[in-house]
């Protein structure tokens, strides 16, 4: 365990994970780094720094005394990466699905958001979030009685598994 | 169809809940305990529509819709007089009390053909709706427009706010959605009301302390004057556990 672990939960220490973006001495490479330092700037309650890392069109809707005040209120315990769609370095937008742990009077609780970022001026920004995702259906493929087995045997499906 | 009314300002409507615009709960937060209602009106009932533009609407099982009122709530118990009413039966905010006390008895949250029921007054109400008071509603038209139409536009104002609030609300918080959904499903109606900890980071330009500092004495003295007694177990329960939220907020 590194000796000063990131709050983002990167496995690296704050000084090299997240500390670099929140100082100002470098941006964020991809989506998934910004998000991470978002939430490090949370749990270090560093809110001019999520202030400034919303897309110019949210800016003037966020209230950063609201999030002062929430921050008073629970303890941000662990960020989980669930999934990220494009958000690299040479893409222009992104996705990422997280789950941000907390406690909040004594009750362990979650808060899963898929982000939506995007570059202005080539820096990663937060434009928002859809709360509580919904994951992509299920998707069940029916097999005919006299289809080829999925199971890979080249017999018919009725000769084999579903027999 | 001709209604009448004059306010004789005998203080009884000034019981109970109010909602409140917006400004109004802001600017009187250091006076009202401050809750937020979540009330669905189905297909059909009133001012349904209306409902729909000013809220949001719900989508419920089997293709059902609903739709849900959103507003910031004075939460009085019933029958417990309005904390500005003065011992004299007046109003100690009068010069600014809010667009909810100065449209009634109309309401800018009910469709303008769908004032009737509000205009004949309640038991105990001393309104004067006789030959002498001015006619105020004619064949489904409001004739004493102003602080209904004043009403009416604030919450169209309100609604820019609360839509996404509770567009919000209701994807995260399943327990506050599955709530006004069992609301919705019940023959006979009901609402939900939960605590405004959230709406605050939708009010941009809201200070969350001074609000904090606003509702914890107000809080505190609802949860006081409901202790003990059996009959407000659930609203001293609200009062209680604001008073709680705002402590912490506090750092007290």
């Amino acid at each position: 365990m590194a000796a000063n672990p990131c709050p983002c939960n990167s496995g690296k220490t704050f000084e090299d994970c997240c500390a670099p973006l929140l100082g100002g001495q470098a941006r964020a490479q991809t989506a998934e780094a910004l998000m991470r330092a978002r939430f490090t700037a949370h749990v270090r309650e560093d809110f001019d720094f999520v202030a400034a890392t919303h897309a110019a069109a949210e800016k003037d809707s966020y209230n950063k005394s609201a999030a002062e005040a929430q921050a008073k209120t629970l303890t941000w315990t662990r960020l989980e990466i669930l999934e990220t769609e494009a958000g690299g370095p040479d893409d222009a937008a992104g996705t990422v699905t997280f789950a941000a742990h907390f406690t909040q009077n004594g009750q362990s609780m979650v808060h899963r958001e898929k982000s939506e970022f995007v570059r202005e001026d080539g820096e990663w920004v937060y434009v928002d979030g859809e709360i509580n995702p919904r994951s992509a259906p299920v998707r069940v493929d029916k097999v005919g009685r006299n289809d080829p087995c999925p199971c890979g045997s080249g017999k018919k499906y009725k000769k084999c598994c579903g027999a | 169809m001709e209604r009448r009314f004059r306010c004789t300002g005998c203080g009884k409507c000034c019981q109970g809940r109010l909602p409140l615009s917006v400004p109004d709960a802001l600017a009187h937060a250091d006076r009202f305990p401050l809750f937020v209602l979540w009330a669905p009106v189905r297909p059909g009932g009133r001012s349904y529509d209306l409902t729909r533009q000013l809220g949001v609407t719900l989508d419920l099982k089997k293709k059902k819709q609903a739709a849900l009122r959103v507003a910031i709530l004075s939460y009085v118990p019933s029958g417990m007089k309005c904390p500005a009413l003065q011992d004299d039966g007046l109003c100690a905010v009068h010069d600014a009390k809010p667009l909810r006390c100065r449209a009634m008895p109309l309401s800018g949250a009910r469709a303008e053909d769908d004032q009737d029921d509000l205009l004949l007054p309640r038991a105990g109400w001393e309104c004067d709706v006789g030959e002498d008071a001015p006619v105020v509603y004619r064949d489904k038209t409001v004739v004493a427009r102003g602080d209904y139409e004043a009403e009416r536009e604030q919450l169209i104002k309100d609604a820019a706010i609360l839509r996404p609030f509770a567009t919000m609300m209701l994807q995260a918080a399943p327990q506050i959605r599955m709530d006004v959904e069992k609301m919705a499903s019940r023959p006979m109606g009901g609402h939900v009301i939960t605590d405004t900890a959230h709406l605050i980071q939708h009010l941009a330009g809201v200070d969350a302390f001074h609000f904090a500092a606003k509702q914890l004495p107000v809080m505190e003295a609802f949860a006081a004057r409901t202790a003990g007694v059996a009959e407000l177990a659930k609203e001293h329960k609200r009062y209680a556990d604001s008073a709680a939220h705002w402590r912490r907020v506090l750092g007290g």
